[in-house]
C-alpha cells in the first residue's frame, strides 16, 4: 500500500501499546518502513477513546513457525481498538474508520478510496 | 487391522489443525472472512468426530485415542472461544471528521520523541493498532 499512499503524499504513523523496545523489535522482525509510536501507558489510546479493556492477546511464549508469528497461550491485555484517522496538512481529521470486530481491519481498498476522496495526487 | 476409533481421532485432529492453519495464515494479510462459517462448521465437525472416537474406543480407551481426540477438542474449543472475543467496544472515540487531531507526545520506536505538531503541513494516516505479537 506504501506506493499508492505515496502518490497522494500520505505517510503512515502507527501507534500501539507496545513499548519502545517491542515496537523496535516489531519493525525489525517485519521489515516495517512506517513510523511506529509507543504508548505503553495507554495515554494517547485513552485520550482518543480507543481503549479496548481485556482484549485477547497472544504473546505469552511467542515463537515463529514457517515465518508466521505464533504464541502458545492467550492472555488478556488492554490495548487499542484498530482505528484509522486520515489527517490533512492542517491537522484536521478527514476520515475515520474503526472496526467493531478486531479481526477485520480497514481494507487497503477502503483506505485508498478515502485518501482519493480527501486529497488530490501530488506532483 | 484398522481401528475405527483411532481413525476417527486422527481425522478429527487433522480437520481441526487444517482449519486452524487455513484460517490463521490469512490473518497477517488481514484477509479473514467476516463470517467464518466454514471454519466454525469444520471445528464443530472436529469436536463431533473427537467425541465419536472416544465413544467407539469404549472403556478403557487406551492412550492414543484420548490424546488425539483430546487435542483436537481442545484446539477446536479454543478456536470457537477466540471467535466469541472478537467484538471491540466502539463508541468512545473522542474525535470525529472535521476535528483537529488531539495533541500528544509519544516516543518513536527509535526512542526519539514524536509530537503531533510534526503532522502540520503533511498528510498522515494515523493508525491505532493492537500491537505486535
Amino acid at each position: 500500500m506504501g506506493p499508492d499512499l505515496a502518490r497522494y503524499g500520505v505517510r503512515v504513523v502507527a501507534l500501539s501499546k507496545d513499548s519502545v523496545q517491542a515496537a523496535a523489535a516489531h519493525r525489525q522482525r517485519d521489515g516495517l518502513t512506517l513510523g511506529l509510536l509507543a504508548d505503553p501507558e495507554l495515554k494517547v489510546i485513552r485520550q482518543y477513546g480507543v481503549e479496548h479493556h481485556k482484549a485477547v492477546e497472544f504473546s505469552t511464549g511467542s515463537f515463529t513457525l514457517f515465518g508466521m508469528p505464533l504464541a502458545l497461550l492467550p492472555s488478556f491485555k488492554t490495548m487499542a481498538i484498530p482505528t484509522s484517522l486520515l489527517v490533512d496538512e492542517q491537522g484536521v481529521i478527514r476520515w475515520v474508520d474503526q472496526t467493531d470486530d478486531y479481526r477485520l481491519r480497514s481494507s487497503e481498498a477502503r483506505v485508498l478510496e478515502a485518501v482519493a476522496a480527501a486529497f488530490d495526487p501530488v506532483g | 487391522m484398522t481401528r475405527p476409533d483411532l481413525a476417527l481421532a486422527t481425522l478429527s485432529l487433522l480437520l481441526v489443525t487444517a482449519t486452524w492453519v487455513n484460517y490463521f495464515r490469512r490473518v497477517p494479510s488481514g484477509n479473514v472472512p467476516a463470517r467464518p462459517v466454514g471454519s466454525i462448521a469444520a471445528q464443530g465437525a472436529g469436536l463431533v468426530l473427537a467425541a465419536l472416537a472416544l465413544v467407539v474406543a469404549g472403556f478403557p480407551p487406551g492412550v492414543a485415542v484420548p490424546v488425539l481426540a483430546g487435542s483436537a477438542a481442545l484446539f477446536a474449543a479454543l478456536f470457537l472461544w477466540l471467535l466469541t472475543q472478537r467484538a471491540t467496544p466502539v463508541g468512545d472515540l473522542r474525535v470525529a471528521v472535521g476535528d483537529r487531531v488531539l495533541a500528544f507526545t509519544a516516543p518513536r520506536d527509535t526512542g526519539a520523541a514524536f509530537h503531533t505538531d510534526e503532522l502540520l503541513g503533511k498528510r498522515t494516516l494515523l493508525k491505532f493498532f493492537r500491537g505486535s505479537w
